[in-house]
């Protein structure tokens, strides 16, 4: 359980001090605005905030009240008012009403808007449309990096996805390009780069310019971080889409990790309260278990709670001076550990009630069988059936994307007769829905006049329904071109297995999805670091289609010594999952590497599926 | 003796025969250039010897009289002819003798004076080749090209100057062209765009915005255009960048809707006016009528877009908000915006079978769906009666075991015993267990001798009750075993491990 990192491997940079230079700027700001004021702060912000600065840190710096930026106006009535917000122009019409309102009045109070992480011109027009840019000032709050754990930091933006994915917004690939240069100013110089996608490279190219223009600062540094990978989401879709059963992925899927924190409900800390839990390396029995295939966790929690009876049990027959040793040393961490233990097993019994039922193994067997690209019909009739039975919108979307990425498309029948049932199912509005999947490649339909198509539906009229869903299956079995089945053979993503996985001592990182997938983000980052570029990936880039996108920067330091830091930054761009981290914190120790995740959110499946999804306001 | 007044007394003396020196032995600076801040021979001589009487003697006051001396000597000769003493140097700065050097043209000597003092480049040559760059656009008779590449390669990449405030006096001279040609060498995009858009190249603003990846400038450059150019042409320009395109679109879609709208209509992109227009039907439309109409608009769109799916599915939309709509006169309660599963769900809790089997046929509801719909809403309503009648209208599409299990989700063990016999053989042994019939579940599983099966209900025995069928089980294994020699026995007390 919870292996050890290889003696060698390196250590872990501090990041707290980007929580410090976060927190500091955020006090200056608000000096800027001397006196009492209320703070408005937007929804989205407050856990981020929570994390770097609590509420008596800002009332020390004269935060009077504290107001969530929401559709209804607040009424406040201190004379000073300032809005901590996203850059969004819904925000800006919020504050455009508040003013406006103000005016109506014949009020006139200060306002003082802080952006975050940056300012965007779209929002300052807004805000001059609307006729109150004399009124306000402007300032910006560059908090895009917010270490989530020992080797975790995210930029909190959950809608980077969506925007530059589905929209093909690009504002954010400044802000990904200012938060590199940052690291590298504080933690740098990286020597070597390599990344693929076209976000990825045109941030890495953004992010150059910048250490171009201001260069000096950085050199004549030793590099303590050898290599930075950066990766785009849409270069593999499919880790990401399927259901996650490492214990920490499993806690997101259940219970939804929310800037590293979980709110466990009543059924799992069986009192009548709900409890704000911090998951992270510091919580000893999570971090034990965090990366475990979620078959051991139960184990290992009994284990652990039987060793703690057995320490507890050792008052027994202590003297008075022992004892008070106990007590005085002892007691606390053990009860800090009981209370931990407790919370964590009935995370795991709730798991359990929600998972173990038959329908969760169906599913994992559907999403393993899409996987391994057998027995199409089966799993087609399986996410039929999900719809049919009203299961989850979410879910059933999900499963019918995994089909069509995994598929190259699905076949226009399925992909009507799918669509028809969900729409019937959950409404009309969802025909966005499937427009926007389409456009960002999740789920679309096989190009008509494919031969075999073609064949087959004759076929199909001759024979019975069954037979010929039998020969589909032979015909896609043979000929279907699909990236995805050929990327998998290629670098080997379905671990060919004799007897059982012994998930108990994963040998590779299949482990993550009980053996039966290499997630395909992580198995390129390996084989890219392996290679120390991309020689001889040439055929995958392809199949990637970013012929153009993939890049290596080699060192322009000494080489040698820079080759050999095993300090890796991996950056993904539009979010990455828990798995993929587990993954690669195996992988690093399996080789004696560290890694350092940067990503733009942590997400999940559901959390991919909702950004695309349509929903009515 | 002390150093300071050594010093004072050497410098002096040095001053002197500079300037002695200096009138008679100076080189023709602007010619040859080079060699000529070399400080006289005789001057360098007594300067050395003079250091020799001093030990711990501070060079740095003697190096910089010396270059003062140097600096003095240049300028005072009779090419330049700006004789200075040392005090009105000191008094007037080297910036300020740069500038009158500047100002006289006469670049190359400020510049080698900037070089032999060691001024920071900012301060020092790429200020002055600023200024000759300046000065130098101002040549109306030789052609732009020559122009831009002579500045370029007198310029190359010196930090600290900047293309565009050349390019910016290029442009004040009424030479747009070299302006635009010596926009092209400045690095920094953000530099380009504002001196463009002055220039009315707004378009090559766009493309130069858009290169440089910075979104807020591309914005600028847009609203820029949207001022400039009528709504069409701007329209036409976007169409080619893509990227700019999408960035108005979000912004369109907050702020100005209507223009989307139009975008959308110039592009003849059917598929996205579609889509707007469904948007509009649930977002913005509040009447029923207005929302079938802005559904039937979208429809044509669809079409237009040949997108049959689309124009369909938006058909029946309309048709499931009209039925709706009579639904809640007729019936009262609340159909509108329901889908049309719900619809259905709704209709059967009300009781009106009916109407739901009706509504079921016109939207052509899948016949397996339909029962899973049926099913589940009679069984919410335990009306188990009419449940049981269903399940034998005809033969179920969907097999019976969703029966048996939708029945147990309700708790109701009773009526989930009566579907058991009906499931079919595959499906047998799941039922049973469902049910918490283990020992009937080991009956069919041996009958089957399906070792999956045999499996599945060994590891649904619990505790003694169900010793005795653990028991025959085992048995039955041991039987099947015999019978198939060669294949190696399986320990028997690893219960299958769920493998998810």
């Amino acid at each position: 359980m919870a292996f050890p990192h290889r003696p060698d491997a390196p250590e872990l940079p501090d990041f707290s001090m980007l929580k410090r230079l976060a927190r500091d700027q955020l006090i200056y700001l608000l000096e800027q605005l001397p006196g009492k004021k209320d703070l408005f702060i937007e929804a989205d912000l407050m856990s981020p905030l929570d994390r770097i600065a609590n509420v008596s840190i800002l009332k020390q710096h004269e935060v009077d009240k504290l107001y969530k930026v929401e559709s209804k106006p607040a009424v406040s009535s201190s004379e000073q008012l300032c809005f901590l917000v996203r850059p969004r122009i819904k925000n800006m019409r919020y504050i455009a009403n508040l003013v406006n309102a103000d005016k109506l009045a014949g009020r006139t109070r200060k306002y003082k808007v802080i952006f975050s992480p940056q300012k965007f011109y779209a929002c300052e027009m807004v805000l001059e449309e609307e006729g109150i840019y004399g009124d306000v000032s402007c300032d910006e709050w560059a908090f895009s990096l917010l270490p989530l754990d020992v080797d975790l930091l995210s930029m909190e933006l959950p809608e980077f996805f969506r925007d530059y994915f589905l929209e093909g917004d690009q504002r954010w690939i400044n802000t990904v390009a200012q938060a590199l240069h940052l690291l590298s100013t504080l933690y740098g110089p990286f020597p070597n780069c390599y990344g693929i996608g076209r976000c990825a490279k045109m941030s890495y190219e953004l992010w150059r310019k910048l250490e171009d223009e201001e260069d000096g600062e950085t050199k004549g540094r030793r590099p303590e971080i050898g290599h930075i990978f950066l990766l785009d989401r849409d270069m593999d879709f499919v880790t990401a889409l399927c259901s996650q059963v490492v214990y920490e992925g499993l806690v997101d899927d259940t219970f939804r990790i929310k800037c590293g924190s979980v709110d466990f409900g009543p059924e799992v800390t069986s009192s009548d309260k709900s409890l704000k839990v911090l998951l992270n390396a510091e919580d000893k029995v999570f971090n034990e278990i965090r990366n475990e295939h979620f078959s051991n966790v139960f184990g290992f929690l009994s284990q652990k709670a039987r060793n703690l009876q057995a320490q507890y049990d050792r008052r027994r027959g202590m003297d008075i001076k022992q004892m008070k040793n106990f007590v005085s040393q002892e007691l606390k961490g053990l009860k800090q550990e009981h209370r931990l233990l407790s919370l964590h097993i009935g995370a795991c019994e709730s798991i359990m009630k929600k998972k173990t039922k038959q329908d969760f193994q169906e599913l994992i067997k559907t999403e393993h069988a899409l996987l391994e690209g057998f027995n199409i019909r089966e799993s087609t009739s399986y996410i039929e059936e999900h719809i049919d039975r009203q299961v989850s919108p979410i879910e059933s979307l999900r499963l019918m994307c995994l089909l069509s990425i995994t598929e190259n498309g699905l076949i226009p029948k399925d992909y009507r007769s799918l669509k028809t049932q969900y729409l019937q199912s959950y409404g009309p509005e969802h025909l966005l829905t499937f427009s926007n999947l389409r456009r960002a490649g999740l789920l679309t339909e096989q190009a008509p006049g494919d031969t075999l198509t073609a064949v087959e539906s004759k076929v199909s009229k001759l024979v019975t329904d069954k037979a010929a869903g039998k020969i589909t299956d032979a015909f896609s079995s043979l000929a279907k071109r699909s990236n995805f089945r050929a990327i998998s053979k290629k670098l080997n993503l379905i671990p060919r297995v004799d007897g059982e996985y012994d998930l108990k001592v994963p040998r590779d990182m299949a482990y993550v999805f009980s053996g039966a997938y290499v997630p395909l983000s992580c198995r390129i980052i390996e084989q890219v670091l392996e290679r120390r570029s991309w020689q001889g990936l040439d055929e995958v880039v392809r199949l990637l289609n970013c012929s153009e996108l993939a890049f290596t920067d080699m060192t322009r330091e000494d080489k040698a010594s820079s080759e050999s830091l095993r300090l890796i930054l991996v950056v993904f761009l539009g979010g990455c999952t828990f798995s993929e981290i587990s993954a690669l914190r195996f992988l690093g120790r399996e080789k004696g590497y560290r890694f350092i995740f940067l990503t733009t959110a942590v997400t999940n499946s559901a959390r991919l599926m909702e950004a695309m999804s349509e929903v009515k306001a | 003796m002390n150093t300071g007044q050594t010093c004072r007394r050497v410098c002096s003396g040095l001053a002197w025969m500079a300037g002695l020196e200096g009138g008679d032995t100076g080189h023709g600076w602007t010619g040859s250039g080079g060699n000529s801040l070399l400080l006289p021979s005789g001057s360098s001589q007594a300067a050395s010897f003079g250091k020799c009487f001093l030990d711990r003697f501070p060079p740095d006051s003697f190096v910089r009289m010396c270059q003062d001396l140097r600096v003095l000597n240049a300028v005072r000769d009779y090419h330049i002819g700006i004789p200075l003493t040392y005090s009105q140097y000191k008094q007037l700065t080297i910036q300020v003798l740069l500038d009158r050097l500047v100002l006289r043209r006469l670049y190359p000597l400020a510049i080698q004076i900037c070089e032999y003092l060691r001024l920071p480049e900012v301060q020092g040559v790429s200020r002055i080749l600023a200024h000759w760059a300046c000065y130098k656009v101002q040549q109306k008779d030789v052609s732009d090209e020559d122009v831009a590449r002579a500045i370029n390669q007198k310029l190359g990449d010196t930090p600290g100057v900047s293309y565009s405030d050349i390019a910016a006096r290029a442009y004040g001279c009424g030479r747009t062209e070299l302006a635009i040609k010596l926009l092209e060498y400045e690095p920094r995009s953000g530099e380009q765009v504002p001196l463009l858009l002055k220039m009315k190249r707004s378009k090559l603003a766009l493309s130069k915005a858009i290169e440089s990846g910075d979104t807020d400038l591309v914005f600028t450059v847009l609203l820029h255009l949207k001022n400039e150019l009528n709504r069409g042409d701007f329209f036409m320009t976007l169409r080619n960048q893509p990227m700019a395109l999408s960035l108005y679109r979000q912004f369109c879609k907050y702020q100005e809707l209507e223009t989307l709208k139009d975008l959308y209509n110039q592009d003849d992109n059917h598929q996205e006016l579609g889509s707007f227009h469904i948007r509009a039907s649930y977002a913005a439309e509040e009447r029923i009528e207005g929302r079938v109409a802005a559904l039937q608009t979208a429809a044509d769109a669809f079409y237009k877009a040949k997108n049959e799916f689309a124009a369909k599915a938006t058909e029946d939309q309309m048709r499931l908000l009209r039925l709706q709509r009579r639904l809640e006169d007729e019936l009262g309660g609340r159909f509108l915006d329901l889908s049309l599963h719900d619809t259905v769900t709704t209709l059967i809790l009300g009781g009106h079978n009916k109407r739901a089997e009706q509504l079921a046929r016109d939207f052509r509801i899948p016949d397996k769906r339909l029962w899973w719909l049926k099913l589940t809403a009679l069984a919410d309503l335990e009306d188990w009666e009419e449940l049981e009648k269903f399940s034998k209208s005809k033969k179920s599409p969907i097999g019976y075991l969703p029966f048996v299990e939708i029945c147990m989700k309700q708790h109701n063990k009773y009526e989930a015993k009566k579907y058991t016999s009906r499931v079919g053989p595959e499906q047998k042994v799941k039922a049973l267990l469902l049910v918490g019939d283990v020992a009937q579940a080991a009956d069919v599983a041996i009958e089957h001798r399906n070792e999956a099966e045999l499996s599945l209900v060994l590891s649904h025995c619990t505790g003694a009750t169900d010793g005795a069928t653990a028991d025959k089980i085992q048995r039955a294994r041991a039987q099947a075993q015999k019978k198939m020699e060669g294949l190696e026995e399986e320990p028997l007390e690893t219960l299958p491990t769920e493998q998810w």
